[in-house]
């Protein structure tokens, strides 16, 4: 049976933190790359007394292996080991359950000896060794839908997690390419991926990307992350991804899709909203469950 | 000492399970029609984990859900082959005698005909109508 809710949080250092079914809107944020040990507290203090503030439950992200960068010296991260202890801290500073991917398969464990929740990257979502090293983490994780990919064929993806034994899943849209260097989100990837019996997440970010379009890095709109994001919402997610950052221009990973945290409060508050109108709106009329049963 | 045709019960001419496509719920309907294909018979038998028959899909099924299914072949492929096999179908106990079955099949217009165990309910396998035919012509 799968789990149409999962709930994050290795040990009782952390608040635990459930998504899916009629649950509150859970959000995953944080710098894209895991810059220094100051900036990932400074993010994490400033993340959480947001949410606090609007009562959301959230998970901490960020990397610490930045491997699907456009150019060769662009920034590549701080690594693993480092990487590690900071989000080890973070965690234990802060209660907070955190969240990270990983791009080679022999990071997996232990990777997943200290975070929460395990994230398989976008572009490595068809990779069976790196989807098998993440279910045998016995973590949640984190399926982000490849960009090139079907919501349909996400299927394969998700069958090779479950033949670990691992039935905690999330499945996350990114964007879908819409020919060179241009993404567009197709909202019924949320109902199709549901269909898996995980639960589902928007990755706003991301998808406002232009991938690679100003020759050696990305591009990106991130205008639209407000507009996708109340979309999302109302279409129906149980949790919201977005990259966040104190200092855009200068982020090291990103930096022309992250947004800008002194946005994040009022495109939070409105995700919540959207998502309680939502959940009013199903339990007044019904699953939407239209032709399905005809 | 040979068998008269009239004594003759659907349990001694049925298809075992190993000579039917008998999968799980969670088949994808790509591998169950390739299974179809394989085993040259225009019908699946869905199996839960306790061997009881939970649906049936058929040449027929793939007819109408081409004709009304709207998805894209590559997103309808990847369905489990239970959201769209049929839960109520007809079977016959295997102590049935053959006669009996056939006359059903004929009512029914089916070729194939799941059988069940009369002692514990579990699914025994397949009466096929050639078969069955051979057998009550005694040929």
């Amino acid at each position: 049976m799968n789990s149409d809710t999962i709930t994050i949080g290795r040990d009782d250092q952390v608040r635990n933190v459930t998504i899916g079914g009629t649950d509150a809107l859970v959000f995953l944020g944080g710098p894209c790359a895991i810059e220094t040990s100051d900036h990932a507290r400074m993010m994490a203090e400033q993340i959480g007394f947001i949410c606090e503030k609007l009562d959301i439950p959230w998970i901490y992200k960020s990397c610490y292996d930045k491997d699907c960068r456009s150019a060769p010296d662009s920034f590549h991260g701080v690594g693993l080991d480092e990487g590690l202890k900071i989000l080890s801290n973070i965690r234990t500073e802060f209660g907070i359950p955190v969240v990270c991917d990983f791009s080679d398969a022999d990071w997996a464990k232990p990777t997943g000896e200290v975070i929460d929740l395990i994230q398989v990257p976008a572009y490595l979502c068809r990779q069976t060794t790196i989807l098998r090293a993440a279910g045998e983490t016995g973590l949640p994780v984190h399926l982000k839908k490849g960009q090139f990919m079907s919501p349909w064929n996400m299927k394969n993806a998700v069958r090779k997690v479950e033949a670990t034994g691992n039935r905690q899943i999330l499945l996350t849209d990114r964007g879908t390419f819409f020919g060179y260097n241009m993404l567009v989100n197709d909202f019924r990837n949320f109902p199709i991926m549901s269909e898996t019996g995980y639960p589902v997440c928007f990755d706003a970010t991301h998808s406002v990307q232009l991938p690679t379009s100003m020759g050696d890095i990305s591009g990106g709109q991130r205008e639209f992350i407000p507009h996708l994001v109340r979309a999302a919402a109302a279409c129906g997610i149980n949790a919201l991804f977005m990259e966040v950052h104190d200092d855009p221009p200068n982020a090291l990973s990103d930096a022309n899709t992250v947004l800008d945290i002194k946005y994040l409060e009022q495109i939070l508050a409105q995700a919540k909203a959207a998502h309680e109108l939502r959940l009013e709106l199903l339990d007044k009329w019904g699953a939407d469950r239209v032709h399905l049963d005809d | 000492m040979s068998i008269s045709t009239t004594d003759l019960k659907v349990k001694d001419v049925l298809l075992p399970p190993e000579r039917v496509p008998a999968l799980p719920p969670t088949t994808l309907l790509k591998q169950a029609l390739e299974e179809m294909n394989k085993y040259r018979l225009g019908v699946v038998c869905v199996i839960d984990e306790n061997d009881k028959l939970i649906g049936i899909f058929t040449d027929g099924d793939v007819r109408r859900l081409l004709l009304k299914s709207q998805k894209p072949f590559a997103a309808l492929f990847v369905d489990d082959i239970i959201v769209h096999a049929t839960s109520t179908f007809t079977s016959i106990g295997d102590t049935a005698s053959l006669s009996e079955a056939v006359i059903l099949m004929e009512e029914k217009e089916i070729w194939d005909l799941p059988v069940i165990a009369e002692s514990d309910g579990k699914f025994l396998g397949l009466l096929h109508l050639h078969p069955a035919i051979k057998a009550v012509m005694d040929i």
